[in-house]
Parts: structure tokens; sequence; C-alpha cells
């Protein structure tokens, strides 16, 4: 109890409050502004970070994120173009509703539905987190590598692109995390006898480049986008309650959802969201509907991408596995505050855990007043003219990165390395999230191998006979497997198409 | 900048071969079986092992599944494909303009080397040109206040230092 009482009173810190409504300020625009994603706006929030409490700090970060995956649903809504990459999958139905002159309710079932979502995602962080906790606390190597594995092949398996491919990303990703001396044994490796790279690469710098950098190179080719038709809007809330009571069974669906995939590490809000329309649609009652702007798919998409933002925490927090690319951001902040993520950050730091769930939870209130008043100016906002966004954040990514790298000016080659690579892969269907996760865990992961190694003198039994390291591997190799089986039941089913009835 | 599954996938390959090979040659710690070169010989082996497979085209019947259900939601049109391709070596600007920062912000001072990034990629983008010397000397002049000034980031002053 005194532990939640000091939470509060850390939320409600001056500097706290003032972070949390400039951060949601912040997110608003950068989500909506088409091009600039959730992640995005993420990385570029860091440097600033360093500068404030640590508090401060994971509140700007989760409120930025809240904020920016609602908002990209915006110029969804008003010009059928995703403001984030979570915003896709239902961005053709929210804009057939606007064209039935029902632009109001779309935007008022993505704000509505969001600021629910976002609640209930946290009340899944705060009851699973702290006993997952309990049980974690009794981990020994052999178990963090099972969950390091498992962590990885989960991200290859929910890529939506070969899983082959997938994990050559991932393996990408952990030799970059082996260059420098941070190896257990403290021996330079691929340093090629550069002093910069002694250090190894570091992750802000990294996740700037493929995050940032590389969607201003993809802005590049793409076409402006058109200017936004003035629409008058009447009330954004008027009927959202009506459609809560009509549409009960889709939005817990929808949260539940979203709560699994932000768990599963390397999947976030645009995973959630494709599944829960498909899954929408796949459930519903008049699936003919769909794509007509019906809103059943929208409430569904919508409970579960922001659902998803809080859960992807519990991995992170427990585990320092990142459950989505925000968290992977938010993992390096948390080292930085000297937060480090862990089962003990829930007995010894309770006090800040109990802050972030009272941050999760007036993020997602608050969004409903500013989300308004975003929805209202944003025919101003959008008009901004990208030409002169871009450029800025090119600058902006120079000197963040600068200043998270330790006033290196090493971090600013780093990035345009990243931007090029993350660029080239995305464009050739290798996930960049996957590469990310295995820059963001490669120290884990070879930490906990190598101890237990070490531990077991180079035998294999210790790493299955623990029972629950046991139950972590049989996972990870169903996870490896299972592209295949996949694949092999396909085969079959296209064999039995061919040759009907024998 | 579409490479062909061939390239990229014996790329990796070879990638893995030099990280197998790279990390067999480090040295070992005294009295131990495993030291620093376990981990990059493990995941150099695998990524010898996908490089092949990518090579292969193993696993393409899922990224074709994944395009198909892409195309369903975006109607392709042939002048945007046109324009993006006519623009696709512009893509190699960003990080230039990045090295260039590396190479001569310390000498010439933040702002005007944060003003020329600024101006050229607002003209890549096709900015109205008398926007585009305003923005860049604004945009310059902003992030040297706020990172200089407020968030203390050592910027090198240069050729035009700030009198904050």
């Amino acid at each position: 109890m005194t532990a939640l009482l000091e939470g509060f009173h850390m939320v409600m810190a001056p500097d706290v409050l003032i972070a949390i409504l400039a951060s949601a300020v912040y997110g608003l625009v950068v989500g909506s502004l088409p091009g600039l994603s959730a992640t995005m706006a993420t990385a570029l929030l860091v440097p600033v970070t360093f500068y404030l409490s640590p508090i401060a700090a994971v509140a700007t970060i989760i409120t930025a994120s809240a904020m920016a995956i609602f908002s990209g649903d915006i110029p969804g809504c008003l010009m059928r173009i995703p403001g984030t990459p979570a915003s896709a999958a239902y961005t053709d139905e929210a804009y057939a509703m606007t064209r039935k002159g029902q632009a109001e309710t779309a935007l008022g079932i993505c704000l509505w539905f969001s600021a629910l979502g976002g609640i209930a995602g946290t009340l899944s962080l705060i009851l699973m987190a702290p006993a997952l906790a309990e049980v974690a606390l009794s981990f020994s190597t052999f178990e963090y590598f099972w969950l390091a594995i498992l962590g990885l092949m989960c991200a290859t398996l929910v890529a939506r692109t070969s899983p082959i491919k997938a994990i050559a990303a991932m393996l990408l990703g952990l030799l970059i995390s082996c260059i420098g001396i941070e190896n257990p044994a403290g021996t330079p490796r691929f340093t090629f006898g550069s002093t910069d790279l002694l250090g190894g690469i570091e992750v802000i710098p990294a996740l700037v480049g493929v995050f940032a950098l590389a969607e201003v190179m993809r802005a590049l080719t793409q076409k402006d986008m058109p200017p936004i038709p003035h629409r008058r809007l009447g009330s954004i809330l008027k009927g959202q309650w009506e459609l809560t009571k009509a549409y009960p069974k889709q939005q817990v669906r929808g949260n539940i959802v979203g709560i699994i995939i932000g768990v599963l590490p390397g999947a976030g809000a645009d995973m959630a969201a494709w599944v829960s329309y498909a899954m929408a649609k796949r459930f519903s009652k008049e699936p003919e509907k769909f794509g007509t702007g019906h809103p059943e798919g929208l409430i569904e998409a919508g409970a579960s991408n922001n659902a998803s933002l809080a859960s992807g925490w519990v991995p992170s927090l427990l585990f320092a596995i990142p459950g989505d690319t925000i968290t992977a951001i938010a993992i390096g902040v948390l080292y930085m505050k000297g937060l480090n993520p862990g089962p003990t950050l829930f007995t010894e730091k309770a006090s800040s855990m109990y802050a972030l769930y009272i941050i999760f939870i007036l993020a997602n209130i608050i969004m409903i007043p500013l989300g308004i008043m975003m929805i209202r100016a944003s025919s101003h906002i959008l008009r901004v003219p990208r030409a002169l966004v871009m450029p800025v954040i090119l600058v902006f990514c120079a000197v963040g990165s600068f200043a998270t790298g330790g006033n290196n000016l090493f971090a600013v080659l780093v990035v345009a390395a990243f931007g090029l690579v993350g660029f080239t892969m995305e464009k050739n269907g290798y996930p960049v999230a996957a590469m990310v996760l295995g820059i963001v865990m490669g120290t884990m992961v070879e930490q906990s191998f190598v101890t237990s190694l070490i531990k077991s003198d180079g035998s294999v039994l210790p790493f299955l006979s623990r029972p629950i390291s046991a139950i972590l591997a049989l996972c990870t190799f169903i996870a490896l497997f299972w592209p295949f089986f996949a694949w092999l039941r396909r085969y079959k089913a296209s064999l039995d198409a061919a040759s009907p009835a024998r | 900048m579409r490479i062909s599954d061939r390239v990229s996938g014996l790329f990796l390959a070879l990638l893995g071969a030099a990280a197998f090979w790279g990390g067999s040659r480090l040295p070992p710690v005294p009295g131990q079986q495993v030291g620093p070169s376990a981990f990059p010989m493990v995941v150099g082996a695998g990524l010898i092992i996908v490089g092949i497979l990518i090579a292969l085209h193993i696993g393409r019947s899922f990224e074709e599944q994944a395009e198909a259900e892409l195309a369903e939601h975006s109607q392709p049109d042939p002048e945007t494909e046109l324009y993006e391709r006519r623009r696709q070596w512009l893509v190699l600007l960003p990080p230039g303009l990045l090295v260039f920062y590396y190479l001569v912000s310390e000498r010439i001072g933040f702002i005007l080397t944060a003003a020329f990034m600024i101006g050229v990629l607002a003209w890549a983008f096709n900015a109205r040109r008398r926007l585009i010397l305003p923005v860049a000397l604004g945009g310059a002049v902003f992030i040297h206040l706020v990172f200089f000034k407020v968030l203390r980031v050592p910027l090198a002053p240069g050729l035009l230092p700030m009198p904050w």
C-alpha cells in the first residue's frame, strides 16, 4: 500500500506531469503525420529522456507511443493514408465510413476503443507482470537461455514474411551484438582495429537508423500526399456508448488478442491490428459488410492495437526481452535510468512499477480529451508539408544519436549505416524487427549461453533437466519447426486439391 | 533496391562464413572450454545455413502469401511505380548527408552543416523554393537552441558560433 501511494506521489511530481502532457502532444502530432511511425516517435525521444528523471523518462515513452498509435488512425479515416503502420489494417474500412458521411463515428471508434484497449492492456500488465516475476525469481541461466531463444524464435514466427529470412535477420542482429569487448571474456571481437567499435554498436543509434532514417529514405521515393479536404466534424463521442454495448464480444476479443500479441517478442501494434481485423471478419455474422464502412472490424482492431502496447512491457520489464519495437527502445532507456529490467524490479522498485501503471492509465484517460482536440486540429496539422518536416528529422537523427552515443560523432555514422541496412532489408522481405531483437538481446543470449555451458561443463543435459527449462526448450523447438509443418500441411492440401477423389 | 534472393542469400552465407572463421581465431580464455569464440561461431554457422536456404528459394511461398494479402489492400498504380523507380537513387541522399555531418561538422560548425543538410533534403523533397532557405536556417538554429542550450549537448561552434 505504501508503495502504491509512493507511486502516486512519483507521478504527481510537476516534472512528470509536464513530461506526460508534452509527450502526449508530441505523440499525437508525430503519429498523425503519415510516414512517421510510433516507433520513430519513440526513437527520437530518447536523447530528451537523457535529461529527465527516471519516472519522467519512462512516462514520455509510454504516453507518446500510446498517443501515436491512436492518432495514426486520423489520416487513415480522413484521407485513406495510415499515419502509422498499426493503422494500415483497417484504413480502408475507416475511410469507407468517412465516405458514407460517418467520419465522426469512425474517428470516435478509433479514439474510444483505443483508450479502452489501452486500459485493458494496462490491467493485463498489472496482473501478469508481478505474478510472472514470482516465477522468474527461481530462474537460472538455463531458463534464461531458453527464454531468450524462445523470444527470438517467436519474432521470426510472427513476421509477415518468409520465416527463414526472419531467422537470417535475427542472426544478423546477434552477429552485430558480438562487435566490441562486451562479452564474457572481454576480448575485442570484430573491431578491425577501430577504437570506436571497441564499445560495440550502440543500440539507440542503430534503432534510430532503422526506424527513423529508413523512413526518411522511403519517403523520398514516395509521392506527396494529396491535400486534406476541409470537413466539418460533429460530436466525436456520440454513439460510442451504444457501439460499446452492441459489440462487447468484438471489443473483448480484440483486447485479448492484442494483449497476447503484445507479450510475444517482436510483434506489436501493427501485427495486433492485422490479426484482429482478420478475426473480426472471420467470426462476424455479417462478413459481407466488411470493407464497406462497417464498425465491427474497426472496433476489434482498434481495441487490439492499443492493448498490445502495455502488454509489450511485460517481457521487457521482466526479462529485458522486448515485446515490440517500441519497448526495444524503452529497454535501453530503462538501463540508462537505473531501472534495470528483471524480476527483482517488482520487489526492489515496487513504487516505480506502480508509478508506471498509473502513467499508463493516466495516458489512456487523457487520450480522450486530447484526442478530440487533435482530431479538430488535424486539418491544420496534416497540412504541414512533408518536405519541411523530413529534413528537420534528419538533423534530429544526427544530433540525437550524437548525444545518446556519448557525444561521439561515430554514432552518426552508425545511424547512416543502419538506415541503409534497414531500408535494403525491408525492400527485400527481411523483417527489421527481428534484427532489432537480435541486437537488443544479443549480449543477454550470449551471457546465458556461455555461463550455462561453463556451469554444465560442456554437457547438454543440464539445459534440459530442470522442469521449466525443459518446457521452454520444447516450446522453442516447436517454434523452430512450426513453419515446416505449416508448409507441409499446405503442400498436402494442394496435392489433395490437385488429385480429387481417388 | 531489390536484390535477388540468390544474391542476398549468398551474401549472408559468406558473412556467416567470415564470422565463423573470425570467431574461431579469437584467443581462448585459459582454463575454460568455452570462450569468446563460441557464440560468433554458432551464429556464423546459423547464417551459413539460412543463407544457403534463402539462395535456394526455400520459404519463398510464405512471402508470396504475405505479398498477396498485402496486394489485396492496395491497388497498383503504374504512374506511382514509375515515380518511385525514377527516384530510387535518391534514397542514398539521407545517409550521405549524415556522412557529410560526420566529416565536416567539427570544422565548419553545427549551424552551417545542419542548414546545408536541411536545405539539400528539402530541395530533394521538392519543397517550395522560397521556403528552403528560411527553413534551413530556422531549423538549424532551433535544433541548436534545444540541444545546446536546453539539453547541453556540446555541438561544435565552428565558423558560426551562436550567442547563447
